[in-house]
């Protein structure tokens, strides 16, 4: 039998949580704040620093590179997760 | 490599606001050790009232955060060019997060800033580092963030980094202690 299982054991909630703690870190804000859609700019104030803080801090914590021209679909929890989960290669 | 007329080639800034003397050591993508000495002529202290009172001669701790970014992003830019690469646009302090400051620096002392490229994305590079005054922690700079952003110039070319003049700093968000 072939694991092809993410062998760090997270599922797609953990990782949820994981970038939502990361991007509310940046924002300033309680994780429990950052909804899945709500727009980082509307809702959060983001501005595009902001946004570039939130692509490294990814960058780092997994290890990836995230073209900038992803940023622009970055504008929520749930669209970064999408990103990521696309650039990391996540099965969730 | 460590002469002030090589510092100017590297950055936009000059006279009164390059904050930077000398480097001292520079390991490129890596840190950088830089010099800037405070005197009594410096032009913050031009024009203050008479005072026996010596604290107020303290150097501007807005001063030291940019004497440092001058440090990271001349790190920064240096490891570039050496890459063979020069950045166009303006050079921008964009954000220093969880400042703290610990001890003074007053004329005559000498402050030792230590930069370490924390991260590069882009155009935006991401520093971390100290300032030391006598061998003691004087800052402490958790993050702080340079960018080259685009500007127009008003004949619609674009300048590299070292001719342009540096944009004044969009934001701070300083912590201290």
């Amino acid at each position: 039998m072939t694991v092809t299982a993410d062998i760090t054991g997270t599922g797609r909630a953990a990782h949820l949580d994981e970038l939502r703690e990361l991007i509310a870190e940046v924002l300033e804000i309680e994780p429990e704040e950052l909804t899945e859609t709500g727009s980082f700019v509307e809702e959060y104030e983001a501005d595009s620093l902001r946004a570039i803080e939130i692509l490294a801090r990814i960058e780092k914590k997994y290890r990836v590179e995230v073209p900038q021209e992803d940023l622009a679909k970055m504008e929520n929890l749930l669209a970064v997760y999408e990103t990521v989960k696309a650039r990391v290669g996540w099965t969730d | 490599m460590s002469d002030h007329a090589h510092i100017r080639s590297v950055l936009p800034h000059r006279h009164p606001i390059l904050l930077v003397d000398q480097i001292e050591e520079i390991e490129h993508f890596d840190h950088i050790v830089t010099v800037k000495a405070v005197t009594g002529s410096e032009p913050c202290y031009a024009g203050m009232a008479e005072t026996t009172d010596p604290r107020r001669f303290a150097y501007p701790r807005s001063l030291m955060v940019e004497s440092f970014g001058q440090s990271g992003a001349l790190l920064w830019l240096e490891s570039i060019r050496r890459e063979g690469r020069e950045l166009t646009g303006s050079l921008i302090f964009a954000a220093a997060k969880n400042v703290t400051f610990h001890r003074a620096a007053y004329p005559g002392d000498t402050l030792r800033h230590v930069a370490h490229i924390e991260q590069i994305v882009g155009d935006n590079a991401f520093l971390r580092g100290q300032t030391l005054v006598d061998g003691e922690l004087a800052a402490d700079y958790g993050s702080v963030i340079a960018v080259v952003r685009q500007t127009e110039s008003l004949d619609g070319r674009q300048a590299p980094v070292a001719s342009q003049l540096a944009a004044i700093p969009r934001q701070h968000t300083m912590e201290e202690q």
